[in-house]
């Protein structure tokens, strides 16, 4: 973060060679070009004379910076507030630094130099360090740059009081940060601050403002510091300022001011009318907001069961070790993630012993390191992978066990049981019992607001990828000749072998589909929550529950069943205040729903199921 | 009663009975955890610092009982998980083990499970992890945490910053549901209005509020919803999250918290049931700058932790024991508490000059029966809690945390419901 600033100082050089030689043809130049390079030249002085006036600028603020960090005395907190008023990078990056430990103190010969460290580091884990005086890199006698690790240095200490000056301080630089989200806060700040001589500071910066959400922050932080004033007239425009903008910070606000026995008559009344106001919006936000939880939660159910849908409902096998495939594909995410960081290893040894020797396998599978949008890329290379390392392990489970139990429902549940167990413990002695960690990449990390209905992109990411993996599905099994054939010997088996169709084969296709379906689901569960050995046993019952609901053998009742299970579930949550409350309820009303319709919602007829 | 005590009898007259004169004297020692099922992630640690602690007095000489000194003999048994397999493991080791002393459990229900046997045998239980209070058998001793030990100075600490509205979430079992009861009254205590109070109530036919904050069930995963509810319940700011969630269902509440845009700037999350320990499962990442709050952390500078941790670690490191791992390991406050409590009763036992349950008790119960722990320094009290430091910390990406605020020796005391209702009461009126 200083470093850039450093490359910044570094510009101004170059600039300053550049402006040299830009004088250079001036002379020879013909007259006729002279007003323009006069004028050139007069421009060019000018940015010059800027950048140099910033960089003076910069140099004073480093050591008033510096200065302040070192005193450590009683005035350190004054010293500190008082860089608010320098409106530096510099200084938010450092104070931010402070208060992580990450504020160094090399001393040598009785000088103290106040020094950051840089992130980058070398091969021994040691960084440079950068000077906060100067902003250049620490140098020995020598000139050779020094490399140190945060354990050699001494970091600065905070207490309480100095952290809480830091804060303000922070909350004052905010106000300038180039980042609208930062600003956003820092107003929401001082609107609570209920201090008066907060609105000049926010006037003032509103005056500036080009952005409409943090003009609006801004206006709604005026207003609810209004709302503290003398004067009754100031707080009764506050107040319809504040219904107007369907501000729900000042809800608690307006709520005492209602209650307060001591205001006026049209004050309360104007408080009164903004709190039912705002109320109505937040009914209207509570209400799309749960559509909107609910369809995330329902195309989590929907991608988790519509691998099911394919090998339960279509091929009528009752996969216990459907779980199983969505860990793989978490797992293989999980893998993915490590090979674009440092690696991926495990060893195990088995409990026996071979004529002595102990018995064992590993894999050791190097990393390759990657940063920046590079590693961020991961899940998208382990999407596919997810769906490919599922779709394989399907395969194997069908020709090793499923195949020989297509018309023996029963075994095929016990014997797909044992799998899932064996699966589980593979896990274990693999990945550990332990969760494994899988970050999520920062594209998918964020949120967006939309009317206060606040949106995380990683449920929008699911909610589309819902219906992404629903219209391929649904290609596949209606415009492919693939998918031909699996329909024809999902409705007849015997009779498709008739006609010539490698019915075998189509089983084995089919289920391997429906596996990978599992493993994406997988991959995309890793992004919400546990990845750990039992993952897939907390999804086992609600895919069920999910295809049964449905309609066994039908895809469209699946999509139905998900996308409805999920949003009563976060309605009912909504209503009833608990979750637990409002899961007992849909439950209860899925027992009530399958004793008058057996069949699911879209009951089908075929004749393998009869 | 007449056949308990007659067996008590018995076990002081065998020990008094042993032959005198061999350098090897031992004395049998329980421990009582999971080592396997679903607690065995936690508690095989506690299991691994108890032989660390039985190891590193052995090695100092053992316990010295008037001109003799015994070495430990540890009993291990394991509880499985199992509730009611705790009762009979218990029964074990004091019927026929004859253990001197029982060091285990982790959760209330495996306390409430032995409990009576310990109360019917006799025995000594040392229990080690944080707990709800609103218990005290004359036949437990309490190293853990007493809620006025983490979660009330916690609220302290955020009612120090500043912070007005605080909203309780937690899982739905005995633990969460104490605390938060108790977080609620003693945040009323402290000028903080029920509406400010996030979560939602129960209250009985009376309008007696019975429970507070939000429960889900063990293993939850959907908390779209709370979070929703915790985002517009801190939009007025100066609000923060008291979390007494467990396990990892902390996961995708973190994630959630994180996709929600809230940050521990803007509301903290203070979790009670985050250690190093569970951090080293978590999206750390996701939790920078969250709050904890425990009597012992990794991170203390003192030299006394230094000590611990270097000779903890190289006693891990040459382990054969099996099941003890050796990468990656952290030490938390449950296993510090589990240490201290050894080091606490070899210090009755030679204050007593014997292995008798109630002459140890005696001694424990004296109150200068204290030990200068990896935490600082730990005294029994007389009602069977100890007194202790209480650290508050911030969670750091390395799955550490920085300690922000001391309260130095703070007095356990397991009865908070019936004192907060009585000043409640008296403040209304």
């Amino acid at each position: 973060m200083d470093q850039k600033r450093g490359l910044c100082v570094h510009s101004v050089s170059v600039q300053t060679r550049r402006g040299e030689q830009g004088r250079g043809p001036k002379t020879s130049a013909p007259f006729y070009k002279e007003p323009i390079l006069k004028f050139l030249s007069i421009l060019l002085c000018g940015i010059l004379s800027v950048l140099a006036a910033q960089a003076q600028d910069e140099s004073a603020v480093r050591e008033k910076l510096a200065h302040a960090v070192l005193s450590g005395s009683a005035d350190q907190p004054k010293l500190v507030g008082e860089l608010a008023d320098t409106g530096s990078k510099i200084v938010h990056d450092v104070l931010i630094a402070w208060t992580r430990d990450g504020v160094f103190i090399f001393e040598t010969n009785n000088v103290r130099i106040p020094v950051l460290l840089e992130e980058q580091t070398d091969a021994n884990g040691n960084a440079r360090a950068i000077r906060i005086d100067d902003g250049k890199f620490l140098v020995d006698d020598q000139k050779k740059e020094l490399h140190f690790a945060a354990t050699d240095l001494n970091a600065l200490d905070t207490d309480a009081r100095l952290r809480t000056v830091i804060q303000q301080t922070l909350d004052s630089l905010a106000l300038s940060d180039p980042d609208p989200d930062a600003r956003e806060n820092a107003i929401l700040k001082l609107g609570n601050s209920h201090k008066l001589n907060n609105i000049s500071v926010l006037q003032a910066r509103l005056a500036k403002e080009k952005n409409p959400a943090v003009v609006r922050a801004i206006n709604e932080a005026i207003a609810m510091l209004q709302l503290g004033d003398a004067d009754p007239q100031v707080q009764i425009t506050a107040a319809q300022q504040l219904a107007a903008l369907k501000s729900i910070g000042s809800l608690d606000m307006l709520k005492a001011l209602a209650e307060n026995k001591s205001s006026p008559p049209a004050v309360v009344q104007a408080a009164k009318i903004a709190t039912s106001r705002i109320n109505e919006h937040v009914v209207a936000v509570n209400f799309f907001g749960t559509i909107f939880r609910g369809l995330s939660l329902g195309s989590i159910l929907l991608i988790v069961t519509l691998g099911l849908a394919i090998t339960f409902g279509l091929m009528g096998i009752i996969n216990m070790a459907h779980g199983e495939m969505i860990a793989i594909g978490a797992y293989t995410t999980y893998v993915v993630q490590n090979l674009f960081g440092s690696g991926f290893a495990f060893s195990i040894n088995l409990p026996f012993h071979f004529f002595g020797h102990p018995v064992g396998f590993g894999l050791s599978l190097p990393g390759m390191n990657a940063t920046g949008w590079w590693y961020e890329s991961y899940f998208l290379f382990a999407l596919p992978l997810s769906f490919l390392m599922a779709a394989l392990a399907g395969l194997a489970l069908e020709r090793s066990v499923i195949r020989f139990l297509y018309r023996r429902p029963l075994e095929s549940l016990l014997a797909t049981w044992g799998v899932s167990l064996v699966m589980q413990q593979l896990f274990r002695m693999v990945f550990g019992a332990n969760n494994v960690q899988v970050s999520s990449p920062s594209w998918l990390l964020g949120h967006f607001t939309l009317n206060d209905v606040s949106m995380g992109y990683n449920r929008v990411f699911v909610i589309v990828f819902a219906v992404l993996i629903v219209i391929g599905t649904w290609m596949l099994l209606t415009k492919t000749p693939l998918g031909l054939l699996i329909r024809a010997v999902m409705q007849n088996r015997d009779m498709a072998s008739c006609m010539g169709v490698r019915t075998a084969r189509v089983n084995m296709m089919t289920f391997a589909f429906g596996s990978g379906l599992a493993g994406l689901a997988g991959a995309f569960l890793s992004q919400i929550g546990n990845v750990g050995p039992s993952l897939g046993q907390s999804y086992i019952v609600d895919s069920f529950m999910t295809v049964v609901v449905g309609g066994v053998g039908s895809i469209v009742g699946t999509v139905y069943a998900a996308v409805g299970i999920g949003t009563s579930d976060q309605v009912l949550q909504q209503v009833t205040g608990s979750p637990v409350t409002g899961k007992i309820v849909v439950l209860v009303c899925i027992i009530l729903f399958l004793q008058w319709k057996p069949g699911g919602l879209f009951s089908i007829r075929s004749r393998s199921l009869d | 009663m007449k056949s308990y005590l007659f067996k008590s009898l018995a076990l002081v007259a065998a020990l008094t009975l042993t032959p005198r004169g061999y350098a090897d004297d031992t004395v049998k020692v329980g421990v009582l955890h999971s080592l396997s099922g679903t607690m065995a992630i936690s508690e095989t640690s506690l299991r691994d610092v108890l032989l660390y602690a039985f190891d590193e007095i052995n090695t100092a000489g053992g316990i010295k009982v008037g001109d003799k000194s015994y070495k430990i003999e540890p009993v291990v048994v394991d509880g499985a998980s199992n509730w009611p397999l705790f009762a009979e493991k218990a029964k074990q080791l004091l019927e026929v083990d004859k253990v001197a002393v029982t060091f285990g459990c982790w959760t209330s229900v495996s306390r409430k499970s032995v409990l009576p046997v310990f109360e019917q045998d006799k025995g000594l239980l040392f229990y080690p992890v944080q707990y709800e209070g609103e218990e005290l058998s004359k036949n437990i001793f309490y190293t853990a945490e007493a809620v006025n030990q983490q979660a009330t100075p916690a609220v302290d600490y955020m009612l120090k910053q500043g912070k007005k509205k605080f909203y309780l979430i937690g899982t739905d079992y005995v633990y969460p549901q104490t605390t938060d009861l108790i977080l609620y009254k003693y945040l009323l205590l402290h000028g903080i209005p029920a509406e400010n109070i996030g979560g939602g109530f129960r209250k009985d036919d009376s309008g007696k509020v019975i429970s507070a904050g939000k429960y889900v069930p063990f293993g939850h995963t959907d908390f779209q919803q709370i979070v929703a509810d915790i985002k517009q319940f801190a939009a007025s700011g100066d609000a923060c999250v008291l979390n007494t969630v467990n396990g990892d269902s902390n996961v995708p509440l973190f994630k959630e918290i994180a996709a929600a845009g809230l940050t521990a700037a803007d509301c903290p999350v203070v979790s009670f049931s985050l250690a190093e320990d569970e951090l080293r499962a978590l999206p750390t990442k996701d939790l920078v700058g969250e709050l904890g709050c425990w009597t012992y952390f990794m991170s203390l500078n003192t030299p006394a932790n230094k000590m611990f941790l270097k000779s903890w670690n190289t006693w891990v490191k040459s382990q054969d024991h099996p099941g003890v791992v050796k990468e990656k390991r952290v030490v938390d406050s449950p296993m510090v508490l589990s240490y201290d409590g050894v080091y606490l009763w070899k210090a009755a036992v030679e204050k007593a000059g014997s292995f008798d349950v109630d002459k140890v008790t005696a001694a424990l119960e004296s109150g200068d029966i204290s030990f200068e722990g990896p935490g600082g320094l730990i005294t029994m009290q007389k009602n069977h809690h100890a007194t202790k430091n209480v650290y508050i910390g911030e969670t750091k990406a390395n799955g550490q945390f920085k300690i922000l605020e001391t309260f130095p020796q703070v007095y356990g005391e397991p009865f908070l419901l019936k004192d907060l209702d009585a000043k409640l009461t008296a403040a209304t009126k």
